[in-house]
């Protein structure tokens, strides 16, 4: 006896004014009676602090109430009997009620503090003699094309350079003294079905490069009383160069954004999630072997890092 | 008994042949078709060559799987090429037994939950923990360890493949493609390639085919479309490029670099699916491909990418010009580099050059793949080598790409570009090759087609220029090896001369060493093969210095080529030839001693032989015969060749008797030296030349000589059966058709009073009855023509004589009744053991024929009278029993009977 639920898309990608089609599946040895076959669609925001800018205080009450996106219940079967056999009951809610317009349709998102997730559950109640059924299913949600910004995506690329001397941390001497020189441009407006791009050069460097890699991260903003929580997480690295590359060729930034683990970059009153690029080269020094299990976001003597702001949108 | 008188001129006349005159010559040959064009093979550089049965045990191992089920599709298949290329590139650098690495991959270590094992793999396993492993900084495996785990994790992959759970394969393959990154064992990366990409090209392959099937078919297994070869992206419905969007962001995830790029290019013809123009992808991995730090590493995924690309429909060369000129500058970034910390370092930097040749060889060959000349000249300067003619001295490039891409550029575009190319040779001066074996390309490349003679001249007034230069005699003869077809075939006796020169001064008072000597004989046979004469090469001043120095298998090689040579066609005269010739064939005969090579034996024996026969003295006899016992001294070791020295003494002889001047002392010191020589010739040759002997001395009257080699003929034959080894049917057929010739002979040896009349006859009979190993078939045979023999004997007149100044029997015995009682006596006794043999043979066929045999000799020996008559009707009886009536033989002999005996 099982019940499951199963999407008319096998990305499981729902635009907010179309309508969440699919079928309940059921597999039973013996016919069942039930008092009503329902689902639920539910959407939220989830946030919870911990760590990151929080004080102890913040990251003691942990979870923070979620901010509903939606939550309805829809019949779709009155009660009545299962057959035994497999038997399906197709669906098509409705995602968007057109009176209904009070929260924004957030994309999905699954990150470290802020969670935007949907959800669609069957339930079949059976009395109170027999244990309920019931099924759980995400869906992705992606904003709607008519709501998406109308400018085009700008494909202008940030130029930036890398040398001992544009690093705000402490390098190691031999870096310092023997210098070291990389440049390139990189977008910092992305489309999320598209990806990072750019590309980069070592003009010089007199200590052999070890790698340089894109790290994507993600800033999550949390409005907590008065104050804001921010967060920001490593999402995704990159490797675009292993060893010590040739000085002057041009290597390519080509980075997938990766679903769900991005979404577009969003700035809503109690919360908010922006994006950040690094371009990381690590040098083959004796130290930089010591640490490597270090927090990726502080910066070590062997390493040298250029992080830029990006702008993740939907484009059309 | 009486003998049959004969009329050997009538019957001659009555069964001849009708004469008519033939219009032409049945043996002439029609007029000589026009030769055909010569299509000249160039070795172009040995390095490239590999025995394929020089392959190592290893490969046994490693050797592709083809029993994939999952590899059905053809439309993926890797290429004939491919697979060929990868078998080379393992043979060219085998592994050794054990490879250690520097840190044990997880993905090696089995972590035995994956897979069932055989209990043996079990108990190994228990043997080597593991734990214990991993304490250690350096682990060992051993090379079948390592590449066993590999078809392992295949199967894995496959496995997890067909249980639907793609994420495994997938992770597994990334952990596969993760063990190219590992550069530590230089030796071990080719081999560790081709597993890997195998694995890589199976799992391209499972992910086009899922696709290919999402494409063509609904979720519920009924058919949506056929995508016909040359699909576009449009004909693809959403759900199959969903499912291919999803492979490359999954594969795009992957954090490091190599594995990436490996995985990437797997599954590149899948972009097929999502956009009309995957070739923009595949630029942006050349690029990516910069990425990769480790030359090696970063030249053999470029590799994989030329091999990838072929599967996509249609691809332009571009990307494969970029992957070149970036190889190139990694070349020359590792060239360039000072030695920074270790010895090893200059060690290292060759090993890693001669691991990437394969690749670059890979990829020219790919670039240069069925361009037309002006594409050709495009890529030239696509690679940046062919700027304005006057800015030639800045264009340079690394040597072993220049070596590839010499290799590969249509012979048309080297001839037009001759002097660019020789500036690029001169040039690209750097240890990654050497560049005398560029010089030599270059000779080989325009040898393969006939090339002006103007751009002939420029490059050699150059490279001759250049080779002058030159202190290795090595590198000297490569060059100069090259060239030599090209300075003969345009007759350039100056450079010619120059560079023979050049190779005896820096032969001179130094040991040749084995590369040099194998140049060297390529170039002197070059020579040899080009020159008509010997004269005219000795002719050339340095070439006998340059002879002098070879020595060894190299120095048979030429020597027994100029024997052939010299010997082809016209006899030799000149004595300081002969002279010449002689000590190279007996330095060839004395190597032999020291070598003592069986298998060149016989063919130097043969070539030497063929020497002493051309040998000619003209009138100058005595040194004829002088020389023909030099030989006889100095060739021992060859039986062949005595048999060569007793004709040439017969010959000699007989050429002696045919010139008047000649004093017959000279002829019998000929024949006497022929009979001297030949106990020393094997047993079973002997006979035939005592016979040819015999006759000789005969000829020119020496009548008792040639009665002793008669004798000595005959006596011979009682040592045959000791030997073994001449009882093949043709020796035997052989023995007895000498025979069959001696008796031929004897009927004009003149009898002597000394000696019975019959006394060769009857001693020939004699020794063939004691013989137990003559075969009835052999006996009958030789019966026969004993009989036969002592018939004509009994003749009046005999057939022939050997000349006026001998008399025959005929002569001598004329009317002499007791001669022919001896003969008739004799007759008898032969008959009565013809009779027999013939009864004895075992073989029912052959007894039949033997039967006709006999009959036909008594029938035409013997008058056919109350004693015989009955004899002829038994074997007629004989024959019938044994053969059918229709048998020809049997009718004609019948006939015979009826002729000579009509009362029959």
């Amino acid at each position: 006896m099982s019940v499951e639920l199963k999407l008319s898309r096998s990305n499981r990608i729902y635009r907010p004014s179309e309508a969440l089609e699919g079928k309940i599946v059921f597999k039973t040895q013996s016919s069942i009676y039930h008092y009503g076959i329902r689902l639920t669609v539910k959407g939220s925001v989830n946030l919870q602090v911990r760590g990151g800018s929080a004080g102890v205080v913040e990251s003691f009450y942990g979870v923070i109430k979620p901010i509903p996106i939606v939550n309805r219940i829809t019949e779709i079967k009155s009660s009545g009997k299962i057959g035994l056999g497999t038997s399906e009951i197709p669906f098509s809610l409705k995602l968007r009620q057109q009176d209904e317009n009070l929260e924004r349709f957030y994309e999905t998102f699954h990150g470290a503090n802020i969670s935007i997730q949907y959800l669609v559950t069957v339930d079949i109640p059976r009395g109170y003699l027999h244990k309920s059924l019931s099924a759980t299913t995400e869906f992705i949600v992606e904003s709607d094309k008519a709501d998406l910004p109308q400018r085009p995506l700008s494909p202008e690329m940030v130029i930036f350079y890398i040398t001992q001397d544009t690093q705000r941390h402490s390098l190691l001497h031999e870096l310092k003294s023997g210098g070291f020189r990389v440049t390139g441009k990189i977008s910092t407006q992305c489309s999320l079905s598209g990806t990072i791009s750019g590309e980069l050069t070592v003009e010089a460097s007199a200590v052999p490069i070890q790698a340089i890699d894109i790290q994507l991260f993600r800033v999550e903003s949390i409005l907590l009383g008065e104050k804001i929580v921010t967060e920001t997480s490593l999402i995704q690295t990159t490797q675009i160069a292993d060893g010590d590359v040739c000085r002057g060729l041009t290597l390519p930034i080509y980075v997938i954004l990766p679903r769900l683990l991005t979404c577009p970059t969003t700035l809503a009153g109690p919360f908010s999630i922006e994006f950040k690029v690094a371009i990381v080269i690590s040098f083959q020094a004796e130290l930089s072997k010591l640490h490597k299990k270090s927090d990726p976001k502080t910066p070590r003597l062997g390493m040298a890092m250029e992080t830029l702001p990006l702008e993740l949108v939907r484009a059309k | 008994m009486e003998f049959r008188p004969r009329n050997y001129s009538a019957e001659l006349e009555s069964h001849a042949l009708p004469r008519v005159t033939a219009a032409a010559h049945p043996l002439s040959a029609s007029p000589p078709s026009p030769p055909l064009a010569q299509v000249d093979v160039v070795d172009r550089g040995n390095s490239d060559f590999f025995d394929p049965l020089r392959g190592t045990d290893n490969d046994a191992n490693a050797a592709a799987p083809d029993h994939d089920n999952l590899n059905e599709s053809s439309d993926l298949q890797p290429t004939k090429e491919w697979t060929s290329f990868r078998r080379l590139l393992m043979q060219r650098f085998p592994v050794s037994k054990m490879v250690s690495v520097s840190s044990m991959p997880d993905v090696l270590m089995r972590s035995g939950k994956l897979h069932e094992k055989s209990s043996t793999a079990m108990h190994l396993e228990e043997l080597d923990d593991p734990q214990k492993f991993a304490d250690e900084g350096v682990k060992t495996i051993t090379w079948q360890e390592y590449v066993s785990r590999l078809h392992e994790l295949k199967d894995e992959i496959t496995r997890s493949w067909q249980a639907e759970d793609r994420v495994t394969s997938l992770k597994l393959s990334i952990k596969v493609a993760k063990l190219l990154m590992d550069t530590s064992v230089l030796e071990f990366y080719p081999t560790l390639f081709v597993l890997v990409t195998d694995t890589m090209d199976m799992l391209g392959n499972l992910v086009w085919q899922r696709i290919k099937r999402k494409a063509e078919f609904s979720e519920d297994g009924t058919l949506r479309c056929s995508l016909a070869e040359n699909f576009q992206a449009r004909d693809i419905c959403a759900d199959a490029k969903e499912t291919c969007y999803n492979w490359f962001s999954k594969i795009g995830a992957v954090q490091e670099l190599l594995p990436r790029i490996y995985l990437e290019l797997a599954i590149l013809p899948c972009w097929c699916f999502l956009l009309d123009q995957p070739l923009d992808s595949l630029r942006r991995l050349v690029m990516m491909t910069r990425g990769l730090g480790d030359p090696v590493a970063s030249a053999y995924c470029r590799l994989y990418m030329a091999h990838c690309a072929q599967k996509l429909p249609s691809h332009d060369i571009g990307y494969l010009i970029t992957c070149m000129n970036d190889i190139r500058v990694i070349l020359m970034q590792i060239l360039s580099a000072n030695e920074r910390s270790h010895k090893n370092v200059e060690v290292n930097k060759k090993l890693q050059v001669s691991l990437m040749e394969p690749t670059i060889e890979y990829i020219m060959k790919c670039v240069f793949n069925g361009l037309t000349q002006r594409q050709a000249n495009e890529v030239l300067s696509e690679l940046g080598l062919m700027k304005n003619q006057q800015d030639l001295g800045s264009v340079s490039c690394v040597s072993i790409i220049l070596h590839h891409l010499l290799k590969e550029l249509p012979i048309e575009v080297v001839s037009t570009n001759v002097v660019q190319i020789l500036h690029l040779i001169e040039f690209s001066k750097d240890n990654s090759f050497g560049q005398h074996l560029n010089y030599r390309l270059l000779g080989f490349r325009l040898y393969e087609r006939k090339s002006p003679v103007h751009i002939v001249n420029t490059v050699l007034d150059k490279v001759i220029q250049v080779i002058g230069l030159y202190d290795s005699l090595d590198e000297y003869l490569k060059v100069v090896d090259a060239y030599t077809d090209l300075i003969l075939q345009n007759r350039m006796n100056n450079h010619l001369n120059a560079i023979l020169e050049g190779i005896s001064n820096r032969a001179l008072n130094k040991r040749v060493t084995e590369d040099e000597i194998l140049s060297l004989q390529s170039l002197i046979l070059k020579l040899l093969s080009h020159f008509k004469h010997l004269e005219d090469v000795f002719s050339l001043v340095q070439f006998p210095e340059i002879l002098d120095v070879m020595y060894g298998k190299s120095q048979d090689v030429v020597f027994l080529h100029i024997l052939n040579m010299v010997t082809r066609n016209d006899h030799i005269s000149d004595p300081t030839s002969i002279q010449l010739l002689f000590e190279i064939a007996q330095t060839l005969h004395d190597n032999i001693e020291f070598m003592n090579v069986k298998d060149d034996d016989g063919q130097m024996a043969r070539s030497i032989s063929r020497f002493v026969l051309m040998v000619d003295y003209g009138a100058e006899m005595e040194q004829h015969l002088a020389f023909l016992v030099n030989c006889r001294g100095a060739f021992g070791r060859f039986n062949e060749l005595k048999e060569t020295l007793v004709h040439s003494g017969n010959s000699l002889a007989i050429q002696a008797l045919k010139c008047a001047k000649k004093h017959l002392s000279f002829f019998k010191a000929c024949v006497t030296f022929s009979e001297v020589t030949i106990p020393s010739v094997s047993a079973h040759r002997q006979f035939d030349l005592f016979l040819e002997t015999a006759e000789v001395a005969f000829l020119g009257g020496l009548v008792s000589h040639s009665d002793g080699l008669i004798d000595s003929a005959i006596t011979c034959l009682h040592t045959l059966d000791i030997i073994d080894g001449f009882r093949t049917p043709t020796d035997v057929e052989g023995l007895v058709s000498s025979i069959r010739k001696l008796c031929g002979f004897l009927i004009m040896v003149p009898g002597t009073l000394s000696l019975p009349v019959t006394y060769f006859p009857n001693n020939l009979f004699t020794l063939i009855s004691s013989r137990s190993w003559f075969e009835p078939k052999m006996r009958t045979q030789i019966f026969s023509a004993i009989i036969l023999l002592l018939t004509t004997q009994s003749q009046k007149r005999l057939p022939y004589h050997a000349n006026t100044q001998t008399p025959g029997n005929d002569m001598l015995y004329y009317g002499d009744s007791s001669y022919n009682q001896e003969l008739v006596s004799l007759s008898k006794l032969v008959l009565e053991n013809l009779l027999s043999a013939v009864q004895q043979e075992p073989s029912q066929a052959a007894r039949g024929i033997m039967a006709l045999e006999a009959c036909n000799c008594i029938a035409s020996s013997f008058m056919l009278n109350s004693e015989l008559s009955p004899v002829c009707l038994t074997l007629i009886e004989t024959a019938k029993s044994c053969l059918s009536a229709q048998d020809k033989y049997l009718q004609s002999t019948i006939q015979l009977l009826n002729k000579q005996c009509p009362t029959l």
